[in-house]
């Protein structure tokens, strides 16, 4: 049965004597503003100095020698007219879709059927968990050879007589995006399964009880008593899943370099190719920043209303 | 209870975390930015007596290869009169890193690099060491013509090459001999080379076009020699002339007309990947450099040969493709005249010897006194190929910059996926080759 009564009250009591907003209004000594200090100085110098850096470097156009050359609003116009960066945002907008909702869906359904008490239960987790020890590099490399014209996946459409399907998943522009995606998908499931069963583990299992005995079938238990339980893991996982979407960079890279003729190409592949090896590094920046720009639109409007919805609640 | 919060996340801590991010996100930027002209050294001391730093000399090389890397090692061991310090860097690396080289304070006595425009461009920027004195009195002075040429910005040399390699139809002796045929002259034969060799069921082409597919620049590179000749090649490369031009519909048309005959799994392939079917006798040539011949078993090495890209138009003077490699002296380097000595005792008859004689990979000496009786057949028959040619260039990259290779290399991956496209993938690779030429 519960044995998980509420902590929270229980730690109260020893807690609750200490008068809270004294605490807020006690005079912090300098010495912990030094300390406070020093960490933001190196954030100021890491963080937000090389950033800003990039948001300028946007407006110029430099080849990483001698001096950046302002040119203002030019390195935005070109990626309006730039194919490669269409076709890359529009890859990325699929990315972050495929990506973020299969392996968020693949997560959930992997937790809750993993989440009952089963024989070899751990077995089943640690295995499906293992890719995400894999470098996402070594990841590449292993499904380039599962892709490979002769490889595992041709031969066996083979031997289920779908030998029609067989393709050069990775060379043939219609497949190559999927067949990437595939193999990022496969990797990144165990880690939102993880995270999905930590968030179960959490619930209360007296509420779904309660609800059985009032009749809710499991459906509407899942939904209606688990779901808003998990409403702060969901949070963490979709800005997990965004931010992985966007800066997937190194599986693309190992697996087709945004080929063939740039069809599987991500905002974060072709600002590698630009910066790095056309040293176009006023483009890149301007691609880096529009790739800045989707993260912060995607984490804040849903982060906020999360935000917003909790301090509703209180 | 309600469920507020068990990750904290609150609106401040929010605002906080994006800020954090956009500093990930944008994080490249600072890389650029730290390497300004006014930017500081990140590496040396700065120390050390006039004395010991006339001494040292630093060789950033990316000769990353065991062959090659261990033969570099061994002939800078018999240099006696500097303290030399070999830094090898991947390839990619290395090409990125690059202008950061040479734009620092204490940038790399000598380096590796190839020669041509891709030197040049640094040459233009003041950013190398004028070396013409190796080529008035040093071991460059003998050097052809050609490769002087090659060398020279506005006057002055940069460069000093030590050897360069050649690009040919690379097949099996014994497979050859196997089914029958053997190398041809003319376009016509070669056409009649490729059914015979379809008909047989051997894959006529290989190629390896997998990740980037720069490959496929190579037989373009080959088929505009053949077709329009290199005084074209190199203009159209120059932006001299348009991509979308009646000249290069020829090249298009000679390259739609052998597509067929390449082993489909090409597309799947790297460049390493596509000597496999040849050894396994399964498809028959393949166009490349002789960088891969290490690609082939140690077994079969005897058994390689190769022949020319046949002729299309008789008129149309003959020319290869010969990438050249050698040294360049960086002007902010803090030992330069160090340099300059290292680059010569590297381009000498007796250095280059040991250094093709070490590496596994069939290279050619640019010193005329290098004793070539000793090398391989194969390499005796390159020596041959290269003397015997109206005009050398060099490669797609080499004779453009990677930037054009990258519209090169999308253009010709969409042909060969669709080649009846033509049309509209020139005018979009004339596009895409303009902005290139207009920054």
């Amino acid at each position: 049965m519960s044995t998980s009564a509420p902590p929270a009250t229980a730690a109260a009591p020893g807690e609750g004597r200490r008068p809270r907003r004294s605490r807020l209004g006690r005079r912090v000594p300098p010495v912990v503003w030094f300390f406070l200090l020093v960490p933001l100085a190196v954030e100021l110098f890491w963080v937000f100095w090389p950033a800003l850096n990039s948001f300028w470097l946007s407006t110029t156009t430099w080849g990483g020698v001698g001096v950046a050359e302002p040119v203002g609003t030019a390195n935005y116009e070109r990626l309006l007219a730039d194919p490669i960066f269409r076709t890359a945002l529009w890859n990325n907008v699929l990315w972050v879709f495929g990506f973020g909702g299969l392996s968020v869906v693949g997560g959930l359904a992997l937790a809750v059927a993993l989440n009952q008490p089963r024989r070899f239960v751990g077995v089943y987790r640690t295995v499906i968990f293992l890719p995400m020890v894999i470098s996402m590099a070594v990841t590449g490399l292993f499904w380039r050879i599962v892709y490979a014209p002769g490889g595992p996946v041709n031969n066996t459409l083979e031997l289920v007589g779908l030998g029609h399907l067989q393709q050069q998943w990775l060379a043939n522009p219609d497949t190559a995006l999927g067949a990437v995606l595939v193999a990022a998908v496969w990797r990144q499931v165990g880690y939102i399964m993880v995270l999905y069963l930590a968030g179960l583990k959490g619930c209360d299992p007296s509420l779904e009880e309660a609800a059985a005995v009032d009749g809710a079938n499991a459906w509407q238990r899942f939904w209606r008593v688990v779901m808003p339980q998990l409403a702060g893991v969901n949070t963490v996982i979709f800005a997990i899943t965004v931010i992985d979407s966007l800066r997937t960079f190194d599986i693309v890279w190992v697996m087709t370099r945004g080929g063939p003729f740039n069809q599987s190409q991500l905002l974060s592949t072709y600002m590698f190719e630009q910066a790095f090896s056309y040293v176009n590094l006023g483009y890149a920046s301007a691609i880096a920043v529009v790739i800045f720009a989707l993260a912060i639109l995607f984490i804040i409007t849903y982060v906020a209303r999360q935000a917003r919805a909790e301090e509703d609640d209180l | 209870m309600n469920h507020s919060s068990p990750f904290g996340i609150t609106r401040r801590n929010l605002l906080l975390g994006s800020a954090g991010l956009a500093g990930s996100a944008v994080l490249t930027g600072c890389v650029g930015a730290g390497a300004g002209p006014a930017a500081q050294p990140s590496t040396g001391t700065g120390g050390g007596t006039p004395a010991e730093v006339a001494r040292e000399v630093v060789l950033q090389s990316n000769m990353q290869d065991a062959g090659p890397r261990q033969a570099l090692a061994d002939v800078i061991g018999g240099v006696s009169d500097f303290d030399v310090t070999i830094n090898t860097v991947a390839t990619s690396q290395f090409r990125a890193q690059l202008p950061t080289y040479l734009t620092s304070n204490q940038a790399p006595d000598v380096l590796t690099w190839y020669a041509g425009s891709v030197t040049n461009s640094f040459a233009e920027e003041g950013l190398l060491y004028d070396v013409s004195e190796l080529w008035e009195s040093g071991n460059a002075s003998g050097f052809s013509d050609a490769l002087k040429d090659l060398s020279t910005y506005d006057g002055r040399q940069y460069f000093v090459p030590t050897n360069y390699y050649w690009w040919a139809l690379f097949h099996r002796t014994s497979s050859f001999e196997e089914w029958g045929v053997s190398a041809v002259e003319t376009w016509d034969e070669f056409m009649g080379l490729l059914d015979n060799l379809q008909t047989r069921g051997v894959a006529p082409l290989t190629t390896g076009l997998a990740n980037n597919a720069w490959m496929a620049a190579a037989w373009f590179d080959y088929l505009d020699l053949r077709v329009n000749g290199a005084d074209f090649h190199r203009e159209l490369l120059a932006g001299q002339h348009s991509f979308n031009s009646d000249e290069v519909r020829a090249v298009m048309a000679r390259y739609a007309e052998i597509l067929p005959y390449f082993h489909p799994d090409s597309l799947s392939w790297d460049p390493q990947q596509a000597a496999a079917p040849i050894a396994r006798n399964e498809a028959a040539m393949y166009l490349v450099g002789t960088f891969a011949t290490a690609y082939w078993p140690e077994d079969q090495q005897s058994d390689l040969d190769f022949f020319s890209v046949p002729t299309i138009d008789p008129s149309i003077p003959s020319a290869e493709e010969a990438p050249t490699d050698g040294f360049m002296v960086a002007a902010n380097a803090r030992n330069p005249e160090g340099g300059k000595a290292v680059a010569d005792y590297l381009a000498s008859a007796a250095a280059q010897q040991e250094f093709i004689e070490k590496a596994v990979s069939p290279n050619l000496p640019t010193h005329p006194d290098v004793d070539t009786a000793g090398f391989s057949p194969l390499i005796q028959k390159g020596l041959e190929l290269l003397n015997g040619t109206d005009q050398i260039t060099q490669f797609f990259n080499r004779d453009s910059n990677d930037e054009l290779q990258g519209t090169a290399d999308t253009a010709l991956m969409r042909f060969i996926n669709a080649p009846g496209d033509v049309d509209v993938i020139l005018a979009d690779w004339q596009t895409a080759a303009e902005q290139v030429f207009s920054q």
